[in-house]
C-alpha cells in the first residue's frame, strides 16, 4: 500500500500497476489509513460476496435490497440501502464523511456542507430511533461507524 | 560568435555604416561623372580642331603651290595664327613633303588608323616624354597622287588641367561625404535621444513603483508600439503583483484566525487542572479547527496548482443532466431539511468534461443556492444549448448579492458578507476554486442578481463527438 505526496493520476496508475494494493495519497487522515489497512486484510479474509449481511438483529438482503430490523422490514430509499450496506460492511471502522460521500454518491471531493450528517441522521431514524441496541455511532472529529456494541 | 557579435553592433553604427556607404558611392559616382564629361568634351573640342587642320592642310594640297613658292612654303602656312598644332603630309612612298619642327610624328603616323580628308573619326593618343598628344591620320588624292596627312594637337595642358581638376573634385568630394557623415552621425544621436530617455524612464519602474506608465504621444511614432508593449506589459504585472501580495495578506489573514483560536483555546485549557473529558473537549475543538485550516491550505494549494497550469483534466464525455441529477440525489437530504426544492429544466446535453471536477462546480453552487434560499422554495437548474457552449444556470430566490459585490465573488477569499458566510462557509476560496476550474475546460462563469433571487451562468464547449 503506497502512502506517498506524489499524487498525479500517473503515479497513482504506476503504483497500483508496480504492485500495490492501496495508494493513499498524503496529506491523508489517519483513520482513513487505518480503515484501507483493514479493508485490505477483510479482502484477503472472506473473498466470497456474501448475498445477506448480518449484525445484531440487523438483516440486509442485498439481492432484494431490502433491510430488516428485528424482524421488520424498514423501508430504505436507494441511496440509503447503500450507505447502510457500506456502514455494515465496514463494521466496527470509522468512516469518514469523505469516504462515506465518495463511495456512496460518488462525490470525489470534500464538500463544506453537512449533507453526509443530514443522510446519517435521516439513516437513524428509520434504523436505530426505534430500536435497541444504537447501531450507527458518531466519532466525534473522524466521523460514523456501525457497531452493535 | 560572428553573427553575435554583428548583433551586439549599436544601431547608431549601422545607421552610420549604411550612411557611409551610400554617401561613398554617390560622390563617387558624382566625381566620376564630372571628371569624365570634362574628358570628353576635351577630346571632342581637339577632334575637332583636328577635322579643321587636317581640311586646311587637304585645301592647300588641292590647291597646289603658287609659284615662285615651293609646296613646302605652302603647306607651312596652311595652318596659321595656332599654338600647339602639327602636321605632317607625305606622298605615296612616304617621303615627307612638309613637317612641322621639333616634333617626330612619323612614328605615330604608323600607329594612327587611315581616315578619310571628308571623315576624320578615328583619333588617337600618345605621348612622348612629358609631352602628350592627340592626332589623326588622313589620306587624299590630288591628280593621281596619293598624300598622307597626319596631324597633331598637344593635349600636356588639358591633362594638367584635368589633374589638377581630379585632385580638387576629390578633395572636395572627400570633404562633403566627411561632413555628410558627420552630420548624419549627430542626426542618429539626436534621434536616439528619446530611446535614451525612454530607457532612463523605464529603470525607474520598481516593484514599488508599477503604476508609472508613459504617453503613447509623448514619443516619437517609432517608439509608440514599444511604448504600448511596455505600457501592458507593467499593466499585467502590477495586476499580477497586485494579487499576489493581497492574496498573501489573505493568507496570512486567514489563517490567523484559526490559528489564534487554536492558540488562545489552548492556553485557557492549559491555566488550570481539568478533567478527562474537558481535555478530550478541547482536543475535539482544535481538530475541528485545524480541519478548517487543512481544507483551506489544500484548496489553496488547488489554486496555486492550477494558475501554474498543473491541473489537467481527465475529459470525458457527460450528460450535463444526469450529473446534475446525481447531485440532485446527493443534496436531496439536505435540501430536503431546509425544506427547498431541486428541480431541473431542460434536456441532456454532452459537455466533454473531468467527472470529478464538474461535480465540484455543480456542488459548490448547488450548496451556494441551496443555503441562501428561502424555506419552500425552488432552486432551479436551467440547461441551454446556444451555438457550441452548454450554458447551465443555477438560479435560487432569496436575498441577492449586491451589485458592488458581483464583480468580485469570484475572487480568492472575497466575501460578500463577510459574517453571514464565515458561519456557513469555507474561507471564501469555493467561488475561486469554481471559476478556475470552469476556465480550465475552457468555459466562463458569472453571476447576476436582482434584489430577490440569484443566478450562476456557466458554459462550457459541447462535447466535440456531440457536435453536428
Amino acid at each position: 500500500m503506497f502512502l506517498t505526496a506524489r499524487d498525479t493520476v500517473g503515479d497513482r496508475v504506476r503504483g497500483l500497476e508496480l504492485g500495490a494494493d492501496d495508494y493513499l495519497v498524503k496529506p491523508f487522515a489517519f483513520a482513513e489509513a487505518l480503515a484501507r489497512v483493514r479493508t485490505l486484510l477483510r479482502r484477503r479474509a472472506n473473498p466470497t460476496a456474501a448475498d445477506r449481511l448480518q449484525i445484531a438483529d440487523l438483516t440486509l438482503d442485498l439481492r432484494g435490497r431490502r433491510a430488516i430490523r428485528a424482524g421488520r422490514r424498514v423501508p430504505l430509499s436507494s441511496k440509503e440501502f447503500n450507505l447502510l450496506e457500506l456502514l455494515v460492511r465496514h463494521q466496527g471502522e470509522v468512516l469518514t464523511r469523505s469516504i462515506i460521500a465518495s463511495q456512496v454518491w460518488d462525490m470525489n471531493f470534500d464538500s463544506d456542507t453537512n449533507v453526509i450528517d443530514v443522510a446519517i441522521r435521516r439513516l437513524r431514524a428509520k434504523i436505530d430511533d426505534d430500536f435497541e441496541p444504537k447501531l450507527i455511532h458518531t466519532v466525534r472529529g473522524m466521523g460514523y461507524k456501525l457497531d452493535p456494541e | 560568435m560572428y553573427r553575435d557579435r554583428l548583433r551586439r553592433v549599436s544601431l547608431a553604427t549601422r545607421v552610420m555604416a549604411f550612411v557611409a556607404i551610400a554617401v561613398g558611392a554617390s560622390f563617387a559616382l558624382c566625381g566620376w561623372l564630372v571628371e569624365s564629361s570634362i574628358e570628353r568634351h576635351f577630346a571632342e573640342q581637339d577632334s575637332d580642331e583636328l577635322r579643321v587642320m587636317t581640311k586646311a592642310v587637304a585645301d592647300v594640297l588641292h590647291r597646289g603651290a603658287e609659284p615662285p613658292a615651293s609646296l613646302a612654303t605652302a603647306l607651312s602656312h596652311a595652318v596659321s595664327g595656332r599654338h600647339g598644332v602639327f602636321y605632317r603630309v607625305a606622298d605615296a612612298t612616304g617621303q615627307t613633303l612638309y613637317q612641322t619642327p621639333n616634333i617626330d610624328l612619323e612614328s605615330a603616323a604608323r600607329t594612327l588608323l587611315e581616315n578619310d580628308v571628308s571623315r576624320v573619326v578615328h583619333v588617337g593618343v600618345w605621348f612622348a616624354g612629358e609631352r602628350g598628344f592627340r592626332g589623326a591620320k588622313a589620306t587624299t588624292e590630288v591628280q593621281g597622287q596619293r598624300y598622307s596627312i597626319v596631324t597633331a594637337v598637344d593635349i600636356s595642358f588639358h591633362e594638367r588641367f584635368l589633374d589638377r581638376l581630379r585632385w580638387t573634385l576629390w578633395l572636395i568630394m572627400g570633404g562633403s561625404a566627411a561632413i555628410s557623415l558627420l552630420a548624419g552621425w549627430w542626426g542618429v544621436h539626436q534621434g536616439h535621444i528619446p530611446l535614451r530617455q525612454l530607457g532612463d524612464r523605464m529603470r525607474t519602474v520598481q516593484t514599488d513603483h508599477l503604476d508609472v506608465r508613459f504617453d503613447p504621444d509623448d514619443v516619437p511614432i517609432d517608439l509608440r508600439r514599444l511604448v504600448v508593449a511596455f505600457n501592458d506589459m507593467v499593466e499585467q504585472l502590477e495586476t499580477s503583483f497586485a494579487r499576489l501580495s493581497d492574496f498573501s495578506a489573505d493568507i496570512a489573514h486567514e489563517l490567523r484566525t484559526p490559528l489564534t483560536n487554536l492558540i488562545t483555546q489552548t492556553q485557557v485549557a492549559l491555566s488550570q487542572s481539568r478533567t478527562l473529558p474537558e481535555y478530550r473537549e478541547l482536543l475535539y475543538q482544535n481538530l475541528e479547527e485545524q480541519e478548517r485550516l487543512a481544507r483551506m491550505v489544500s484548496d489553496m494549494l488547488w489554486l496555486a496548482k492550477s494558475d501554474h497550469g498543473l491541473i489537467k483534466p481527465v475529459m470525458v464525455d457527460l450528460d450535463i443532466a444526469n450529473e446534475v441529477r446525481t447531485l440532485f440525489e446527493f443534496f436531496e437530504a439536505w435540501a430536503d431539511e431546509r425544506r427547498v426544492a431541486l428541480v431541473l429544466n431542460g434536456g441532456s446535453c454532452t459537455v466533454g468534461a473531468d467527472r470529478d471536477l464538474l461535480r465540484q462546480v455543480l456542488s459548490n453552487l448547488l450548496a451556494n443556492a441551496i443555503r441562501h434560499t428561502p424555506e419552500r422554495c425552488n432552486v432551479t437548474v436551467n440547461i441551454a444549448t446556444e451555438g457550441q457552449r452548454a450554458i447551465i444556470s443555477v438560479c435560487n430566490p432569496g436575498e441577492g448579492i449586491a451589485a458592488q459585490h458581483l464583480g468580485h465573488i469570484f475572487e480568492r477569499f472575497y466575501r460578500a458578507d463577510a459574517f453571514r458566510t464565515r458561519h456557513s462557509a469555507g474561507a471564501g476560496l469555493g467561488l475561486a476554486i469554481t471559476r478556475s476550474i470552469v476556465e480550465v475546460h475552457g468555459g466562463g462563469i458569472e453571476a447576476t442578481s436582482t434584489g430577490n433571487e440569484t443566478t450562476f451562468r456557466f458554459w462550457l464547449p459541447v462535447a466535440a463527438s456531440a457536435q453536428g
